[in-house]
């Protein structure tokens, strides 16, 4: 967390001086282009109400940013207390439970058969933990402010816990993956800012009348290593990041994806 | 407790074997020529100058050590001494020896236009005849000259002009050699490791080139004096200072100056050298009134200091030191410092005309700091590694051989992470446990001249590796569950290695201007830096051989063909080598480093091997100097778990890399000069397919580096103008344009989704740095 901090600032105070000389460019890539993969993401929440599981297949990087469902699947979910909730598919590819409500401690298993190859998944749905509120970070990087939302949350000493945020601005999503844990911030009120990546570089700071929405999630240690992971590629330092690979998902035969059994708590904040 | 006394009785046979054996050589009568040959303006000691006995029947030769000295013994007789040095006046005298001499010799530097030529046959011809290969020497001379990044001239940008050299990246002072990552390249300055040898995140090296007197690169064929780094030494060493007048010199330049001082202390007995350097980018930006730089700091500065005294003829102490820091920051945001120090002390004692000595005391330290500044999530993080190493040396210089052997011991401490905060502060205080380590290295080689063809250079180092306690040990299995736990006390052994590491060159001369020569050697590694990113950060972790981590071993084999031609006027070598290693570190996806207790948990373990050949022609004289050199080498790693396990690219597996260096005097005022590189783009990781997950478009990637970033291709121009001199004052301008073409090399590659439309994703290549000009005015009095 420090860590990022610091490549952020670092990437901050870089970029002003580089700003003579640096450039960016678009350009045209060879790529190798794989065949679909089957991609599964799906998740259960705290929040009574339906549950979905997506499953779809990747596309070449060179096609538009539709992915192919994948119909005809076998989609249950079962808990460890004995519970199995078979999914149906309401539209191609979205595999839905019209009412759930997930409970904190209980192990879920996603269990998903495509074509005879049978997916399988468990994530545990830890305690939660809500957001207190939200304000807005002014930063002065000279003469102008810069604002940030920033959450504000209690974490509960003695566990450890992880969390993701989604965080949207005027309703479009924040290219950043949010994920942090507590490592070095056990049981204390902790402000964690979230800085935020449009479609462009002008859209990287707030402006006054922004709505901001931010939804926390307290997610189980293998999907936080899945976050964590995409959130370590995306950030990329001053001198280009960390080699990119498939982060470890937590299900089985080479899916690409995760199964989150999450907690959710959202908040929203119009920047003055 | 019985491994170290094994230890113990070999290292203390070891030392017996050692020292008697100059004593079984000596037997013979025969007389000694010794001496130090020194630059006759400044007192510097000039360091591989060749030292030559020629009589009507015979020739004997050698290179002087680092400090000047060399010593040959041959029969009584009629003998004329040539001494020579690249860009001096060569030097020859008539001596009769009935008796044993010391003949100390000063050259003087020659002006380039006029290089005087002494004999018919020309003397620099080490690089033909020594066993030595897979070395490389920068002319500190060259520096001034070769153009480079906003005129601040770099030993670090210079080697990288060189065969089997690969830049970090663009403007990086970062680099690899034949293969090798970026933490195996054991450097240098008068003795003391430098850990992190770069500033401003690698744009600028930690060499203050004013301060500097020599460096060598040694790629392959390591000495058996060096050890600890798998893939290269450079070594580096500072300037005496000028022990018969005072002088001042110094340069105004874009981003830093620089000024030196030198001169005697007591005459012909002692010297100082002090030279400093200061970077005020962020000055200059606040005083052009760029605001939003303002309320940032982007600075570094670093201080070089020598002296010298010597009691007589046959004992001599040096005194140096390095202190360098970097401080980069945003004002009540954040603040990051980081730097090395470096201290040596050396004693030189001539035991006879045949046996010198140096002893060295030696303390290196690299540290950095981060701090945010926040009230309610501050903190500071500290990290430090820090060496304590004495070493004792001796060369014995009889008949046809010269003799190396010692002894190095070298304590290691390092403090992974220190967080303190505040206690309103988010984020808690944690100390990651220090980890000790103590390392042991034993040398014998010996330089034998078996006849006027051939030459050997063998050896063989002893190292050993202790991990000390006090310390709570985990082991890890490759699901990183800790196995077994246990608390150590202070002094407690928790992991002893040792390893033999032979080293051996041969050189066979074909002719007087040409030779083949062939060399093997393995180097031990144990001190390694976690880093999956290629170049060097400040914040870098390191972690030290232990129960989980093995030394890191590398072997390498060489062969090369060298030839000069036109009375060495032109250089020309070729080489090539392939290169095994072994026990290598890469850690897991999403491993997060900082402040963790558990970090060697995160690792895995994998091989490497490295191949190529190198070209390198140069010309050393006339109006036109400079080189050329190519190289054409590939670089793989393979670990379980990355890759399906099978051997991918390296991130600086460069297929082609060309660089041209070439400087022209124009007159006794004007010189002009050009660099041009090539190479192969970096092996990347592109995305094989995307999908979407969590609201984001994400990647599917296949093979690891399997693809290829652009070409680099860049040119540099650069000119110097003398003004004229006076006796007392000199002073220069030196002009250079950076990438004068203006090329957009690429230095990172990400996907995106298309901005304008954000169904489609798009390329987006980052350059850094476009055509800059810059100029420096250097002066000296």
């Amino acid at each position: 967390m420090i860590m990022l901090k610091q490549i952020k600032y670092i990437t901050i105070l870089l970029a002003g001086f580089m700003v003579l000389s640096a450039c960016e460019k678009v350009i045209d890539v060879k790529l190798d282009n794989a065949d679909g993969q089957l991609v599964i993401e799906g998740t259960i929440t705290d929040q009574l109400g339906q549950q979905v599981i997506k499953i779809s297949k990747s596309v070449p990087y060179t096609e538009t940013n539709t992915y192919p469902p994948v119909t005809g699947a076998i989609v249950t979910v079962t808990d460890n207390n004995g519970h199995a909730w078979s999914f149906s598919e309401t539209a191609p590819g979205t595999y839905t439970l019209p009412s759930l409500k997930g409970e904190s401690g209980r192990i879920y298993t996603l269990k998903a058969t495509v074509n005879d190859v049978v997916y399988t998944a468990t994530s545990t749905m830890p305690a939660a933990v809500g957001i207190d509120f939200l304000d807005v970070k002014v930063f002065n990087f000279g003469d102008e402010d810069q604002k940030q939302a920033q959450v504000h949350y209690k974490d509960p000493a003695g566990i450890a816990n992880q969390y993701r945020f989604v965080m949207k601005v005027n309703g479009i999503q924040s290219k950043q993956v949010y994920a942090e844990n507590d490592r070095l911030t056990d049981g204390n009120d902790v402000p964690s800012v979230l800085f935020f990546t449009g479609n462009n570089d002008d859209q990287d700071q707030l402006k006054t009348g922004d709505v901001v929405d931010i939804e926390m999630q307290c997610i189980d240690k293998n999907v936080f290593l899945y976050w964590y992971t995409l959130s370590q590629q995306s950030s990329n330092g001053p001198s280009g990041g960390t080699t990119p690979g498939n982060p470890p998902s937590n299900i089985n035969n080479k899916a690409l994806g995760y199964f989150s059994a999450h907690t959710v708590s959202k908040k929203q904040l119009t920047v003055q | 407790m019985k491994h170290l006394n094994g230890i113990k009785i070999t290292f203390i046979s070891l030392l017996v074997f050692l020292c008697s054996f100059p004593f079984i050589l000596s037997a013979q009568q025969r007389i000694t020529v010794s001496g130090t040959i020194k630059d006759g303006t400044t007192g510097e000691t000039l360091i591989g100058a060749t030292v030559k006995l020629q009589s009507a029947s015979q020739s004997t030769g050698l290179a002087t050590n680092a400090y000047g000295f060399y010593s040959i013994t041959t029969a009584p007789g009629e003998y004329n001494l040539f001494v020579s040095y690249s860009g001096y006046q060569s030097s020859i005298q008539k001596i009769t020896l009935h008796k044993s001499l010391t003949i100390n010799v000063e050259l003087t530097p020659a002006s380039t236009l006029q290089e005087v030529q002494i004999s018919a046959t020309d003397l620099k011809d080490e690089n033909v005849k020594s066993p030595q290969m897979g070395l490389n020497k920068i002319n500190m001379k060259d520096l001034d000259n070769i153009p480079v990044l906003l005129g601040e001239k770099d030993v670090l940008k210079a080697i990288q002009f060189l065969p089997g050299v690969k830049s970090g990246g663009e403007g990086n002072t970062g680099f690899f050699v034949r293969g090798g990552a970026a933490d195996q390249n054991l450097i240098l300055l008068d003795e003391a490791t430098v850990y992190n040898s770069a500033h401003l995140l690698g744009f600028f090296s930690t060499f203050n080139a004013d301060a500097i007197k020599d460096v060598s690169l040694y790629k392959g064929g390591m000495p058996a004096q060096y050890g600890g780094r798998l893939s290269s030494v450079l070594d580096v060493k500072m300037q005496d200072g000028n022990d018969k007048k005072f002088g001042i010199e110094g340069g105004l330049g874009l981003i830093a100056s620089r000024i030196k001082a030198e001169g005697p202390l007591v005459k012909n007995k002692s010297s100082f050298m002090i030279s400093a350097r200061r970077t005020y980018i962020d000055l200059l930006l606040k005083a052009f009134g760029d605001s939003a730089l303002k309320k940032n700091t982007l600075n570094f500065y670093d201080i070089n200091a020598k002296l010298n005294y010597k009691f007589d003829d046959k004992n001599t102490l040096f005194l140096s030191g390095y202190f360098g820091q970097d401080n980069i920051g945003i004002k009540d945001l954040f603040a990051n410092d980081w730097g090395n120090t470096t201290a040596t002390m050396r004693f030189n004692h001539i035991f006879s005309n045949r046996l010198f000595s140096n002893t060295s005391l030696i303390y290196n330290r690299y540290s950095y700091a981060i701090e945010l500044i926040d009230e309610k999530s501050n903190a500071k993080v500290k990290s430090l590694i820090r060496d304590l190493n004495v070493k004792q040396d001796f060369q014995y210089f009889s008949n046809n051989h010269i003799l190396r052997f010692g002894l190095q011991g070298t304590h290691h401490q390092i403090t992974p992470s220190d967080i303190t905060a505040t206690s309103n502060s988010s984020i808690n205080p944690l100390s990651i446990e220090k980890r000790y380590g103590l390392e042991f290295g034993a040398y014998l080689s010996d330089e034998w001249k078996l006849n006027e063809k051939l030459n050997l250079l063998f050896g063989l180092r002893l190292s050993q590796f202790s991990l000390l306690g006090p310390g709570q040990i985990n082991t890890y299995n490759t699901n990183a569950e800790v196995i077994s736990s246990k608390t150590y006390k202070s002094g407690d052994f928790i992991k002893n290695y040792l390893n033999l590491e032979p080293r051996f060159s041969a050189s066979y001369a074909l002719n007087d201007k040409n030779s083949i020569k062939a060399s093997y050697n393995r180097n031990t590694q144990n001190i390694h830096i976690l880093s999956n990113s290629g170049t060097s950060s400040p914040t870098d972790q390191y972690v030290m051989s232990s129960n989980n981590i093995r030394p890191e071993i590398g072997d390498q084999i060489a062969l090369g063909y060298f030839k000069n031609t036109e009375n060495n006027g032109y250089e020309f070598s070729a080489e090539v080598y392939y290169k095994w290693l072994q026990n290598q570190i890469d850690y897991k996806d999403g491993a997060d480093l900082t402040a963790n207790a558990e970090v060697e948990s995160l690792l895995l373990y994998g091989k490497g091997r490295a191949y190529g050949v190198e070209f390198y022609g140069r010309k050393t004289k006339g109006r036109l100097t400079g080189w050329i050199s190519y190289t054409l080498s590939k670089t793989e790693r393979q670990f379980d778990g990355i890759n399906q396990g099978t051997y991918f690219p390296a991130r600086q597996d460069r297929t082609h890399d060309l660089s041209l260096v070439a400087m022209y005097n124009l007159s006794n005022r004007w010189s002009v000069s050009a660099n041009y590189i090539f190479n192969t783009g970096n092996a990347v990781t592109y995305p094989a397919g995307k999908y979407n997950v969590g609201g984001l478009t994400t990647y599917y990637y296949t093979d690891r580096n399997a693809n290829r970033m652009p070409n680099t291709s860049r040119l540099d121009i650069g000119a110097t103008l003398k003004a004229k001199e006076t006796r007392r004052f000199q002073s220069s301008w030196t002009f250079s344009v950076y990438n004068v073409l203006n090329t957009k090399n690429p230095y990172a590659i990400r996907f995106r989704d298309k901005e304008n439309d954000p169904t489609r994703t798009e390329a987006v290549q980052t350059s850094l740095f476009g055509i800059i000009p810059s100029i420096t005015y250097n002066f000296k009095f």
